[in-house]
């Protein structure tokens, strides 16, 4: 059997590694993203939190080249419903 | 021996309130504010393509992120944290989709249990749905996790195609595969106790690796055990509590823990217990 002191020790690591994962992701992780704005093409700097709510209603795409891009224009409203 | 930790004499006070407090976390889940968090993952499976859902799916979004080729820090962190916790105690106390399946239980309609093997097809679809198809083949491919969800399907396509179709609107129907994977759904939850979570869920699958590493656990206490086996009577999915009491099939209604010598409860790992305790930890 696996001592107390063990159990409290892989408590602690996994909530520290998932406290960690998940601050990272809320505050300081971002993605680029490529997107048109009137018509021409634009860089963003995607976090985490509107990389979330964009996935999902797909509001961005892999494509071919291995580009994230987002399926609307800056400015624009995001599509209202997931297309799954 | 051990006696009824903190948590333990807690959990016997409410555990005959389980579906309220189902209840009470569904009202939270199915957003009254209208606040539409979606930037955010809740720890349940609940669509977010739902009319009704306050955060977004954290297995959608895994999925989701999958297909971008981008590691989803917050959802996993999420999972972790909560998982170290609770374990599968979201899936049998806060879940929405576990709760939908405990209200369809209560009609009296003849149950039929599932073999042992079949706790595992889980695994199989957390590692070729959402993570094994989005990654290589991306959200079109027809296996994709949300394109066969029955949640998906119930709780967002369902209200959708019944706006489009109240609206006037051309309906989307969606395919095939998920709409047959509803109707057995459908069908399942009348004979089959939580046939999703049992069966398929990859949410459950995650939590229940927590089970034997959680902060709560099921505590069983070998000096109280008369081996009457009543705990085999009280768990509805098969499970042998003093067997093996985080199994990881276990979702944690914690229904074992009104066996009346007192062998299993509720435990934490912050607990002092002398001899006696057995918990598979």
């Amino acid at each position: 059997m696996v001592n107390k002191n063990t159990k409290i020790l892989v408590f602690g690591l996994l909530v520290l590694l998932g406290a960690a994962l998940l601050g990272y992701g809320a505050f300081f992780h971002s993605t680029t993203v490529s997107a048109q704005q009137d018509g021409q093409p634009v860089l963003l700097a995607k976090s985490e939190t509107a990389l979330i709510k964009d996935a999902s209603v797909s509001g961005v795409k892999r494509d071919e080249s291995g580009k994230i891009k987002q399926t609307y224009e800056v400015g624009e409203k995001p599509p209202e419903t997931c297309s799954t | 021996m051990v006696d009824k930790s903190k948590a333990g004499r807690f959990i016997s006070k409410i555990i005959g309130w389980r579906m309220w407090i189902q209840a009470a976390f569904l009202v939270v889940w199915l957003d009254p504010a209208g606040l539409r968090l979606h930037t955010m993952c809740s720890p349940v499976f609940h669509c977010y393509a739902c009319p009704l859902a306050m955060f977004a799916c954290p297995i959608g979004v895994i999925a989701q992120f999958g297909a971008l080729h981008v590691f989803p820090f917050i959802a996993v962190g999420l999972l972790i944290t909560v998982g170290a916790l609770f374990g599968t105690l979201i899936c049998g106390w806060a879940c929405p989709f576990g709760f939908l399946q405990d209200l369809t239980a209560k009609v009296p309609t003849p149950k039929f249990d599932l073999p042992k093997f079949t706790g595992y097809l889980r695994y199989v679809v957390l590692i070729v749905t959402v993570l094994a198809v989005p990654y290589f083949f991306g959200e079109e491919h027809p296996l994709f996790v949300c394109r066969v969800c029955p949640a998906g399907a119930l709780e967002a396509a369902v209200p959708t195609m019944a706006g489009q179709a109240i609206a006037g609107e051309d309906i989307a129907w969606p395919s095939v595969l998920k709409l047959t994977i509803l109707v057995l759904f459908l069908i399942a939850i009348f004979f089959i106790r939580r046939p999703w979570c049992r069966l398929l869920c990859p949410l459950g699958a995650i939590f229940s690796l927590f089970n034997r590493v959680s902060a709560f656990f099921l505590r069983f206490d070998t000096d109280k055990c008369t081996h009457c086996e009543k705990c085999h009577k009280l768990c509805e999915y098969g499970i042998e509590p003093e067997k093996t009491p985080n199994d990881l099939r276990c979702i944690r209604c914690l229904e074992c823990t009104k066996c009346s010598p007192n062998a299993l409860n509720l435990g934490s790992i912050f607990e002092n217990s002398k001899g006696g305790d057995t918990d598979n930890h």
